[in-house]
C-alpha cells in the first residue's frame, strides 16, 4: 500500500513540476521545476528497482546538469519572453498539436498487452553490480562510444564559449599579410 | 490470460501503466513547451523533460520485463543528454555574446 502512495504522491508532484516548467515566464522557475520533476523521477526509478540510475538520476542530471542550466542563467541574465510576437495562435495551436500527440499516445496505451517477464533474480536487479556487469559485457561498445561523445561534446563547448578568437587571430593575420602583399608594387 | 503488467514492490501491486501514463503526460508536456516557448533556453529544458520521461519508460519496461537492458540503455541516454545540454548551452552563450536572443524566430540568418 505504501508503495502505491508513493507512486501517486510522485506522480502529481512531478505533473504539477512539468506544467511549473511550460508555464513559469522566468527561466529560473522553469528550472527550479524540472529539478522537481528529476527529483519525482528518481523516487519512481527507486519504486522499479533501479537504485544505480537513481543515483546517477540525482547526482548527474538534478546535480550536474541543472547547476549548468543555472549557470548559464546567471550569465544571460534573467531573459523574459516578449508576449505577443510574430505567431499569435503560437499559444493556443502548439497546445492543440500537443494534446492531439497526448491523444495518440493515450489511445495505443488503451488495451496493450504486456509481454511475460523473464525470470531474474529481482533481489540484484538493479545492483552496481549488475549494472557494472552489463556495462562492460554487452554494453560494452556503447560504452566507450558514449565516452567519445562526452569528449567531442566537452572539446565543442570549449571552442564555443572562446568566442571565436582563435579563428579571428588567425583571419586578422592572414589579412595583413594580403594588404602588405598588395600594397608592395605600389611601393 | 495473467495480467503481466503487475509489478510487485514490497507489499503493494503496481501497474506498469501507470507509469507508462505518467511518462505519456511528461512527454506531452515537454512537446508542448517546444512548440509554445520561445526562449531558447527553455526550449531546452523542456527537451530535458522529454528525455526524462523516456527514462521514465525505459526503466519501467525494464523491471516488468525484468531485464536489465533497459537501464543500461536509460544510463546512455543520460549521457546523450548531458553532452547535447553542454553543447546546445555553448551554442546560446556564444550567439548571446553578439545580441540578445529574445526569441527563437529571430535566430534564422544561419551566420550568428
Amino acid at each position: 500500500m505504501l508503495a502505491v502512495a508513493v507512486f501517486w504522491i510522485m506522480a502529481v508532484l512531478a505533473v504539477l513540476g512539468g506544467l511549473g516548467v511550460i508555464v513559469s515566464r522566468q527561466p529560473i522557475r522553469s528550472i527550479l521545476s524540472l529539478v522537481v520533476v528529476m527529483l519525482a523521477l528518481s523516487v519512481l526509478f527507486l519504486l522499479l528497482s533501479a537504485q544505480f540510475v537513481f543515483a546517477v538520476q540525482v547526482i548527474v542530471y538534478a546535480g550536474a546538469v541543472m547547476v549548468l542550466f543555472l549557470f548559464v542563467v546567471a550569465l544571460l541574465g534573467p531573459g523574459r519572453e516578449r508576449r505577443g510576437g510574430r505567431l499569435r495562435f503560437q499559444w493556443w495551436l502548439g497546445s492543440l498539436v500537443g494534446l492531439v500527440f497526448g491523444g495518440f499516445i493515450y489511445s495505443m496505451l488503451q488495451g496493450a498487452r504486456f509481454r511475460p517477464p523473464q525470470h531474474t533474480d529481482l533481489s540484484t536487479f538493479g545492483t552496481v553490480q549488475e549494472i557494472g556487469l552489463g556495462i562492460f559485457t554487452r554494453f560494452l561498445y556503447p560504452f566507450e562510444l558514449t565516452s567519445v561523445l562526452l569528449l567531442v561534446a566537452a572539446v565543442g563547448a570549449i571552442y564555443l564559449s572562446r568566442g571565436g578568437r582563435v579563428g579571428e587571430g588567425r583571419g586578422a593575420a592572414a589579412d595583413d599579410g594580403r594588404v602588405r602583399g598588395e600594397e608592395e608594387p605600389h611601393a | 490470460m495473467p495480467d503481466y503488467g503487475q509489478i510487485t514492490i514490497g507489499g503493494g501491486t503496481l501497474s506498469a501503466a501507470w507509469f507508462l501514463g505518467l511518462a505519456a503526460i511528461l512527454f506531452t508536456l515537454g512537446a508542448i513547451g517546444v512548440l509554445v516557448r520561445r526562449n531558447p533556453l527553455i526550449i531546452l529544458i523542456c527537451i530535458e523533460l522529454m528525455l526524462n520521461a523516456v527514462n521514465l519508460t525505459l526503466i519501467t519496461f525494464a523491471r516488468q520485463l525484468q531485464d536489465l537492458d533497459g537501464q543500461l540503455f536509460a544510463l546512455m541516454t543520460m549521457t546523450v543528454a548531458a553532452a547535447e545540454a553542454v553543447a546546445g548551452l555553448a551554442i546560446l552563450v556564444d550567439i548571446s555574446r553578439l545580441r540578445e536572443v529574445e526569441d527563437v524566430d529571430e535566430l534564422n540568418e544561419l551566420k550568428g
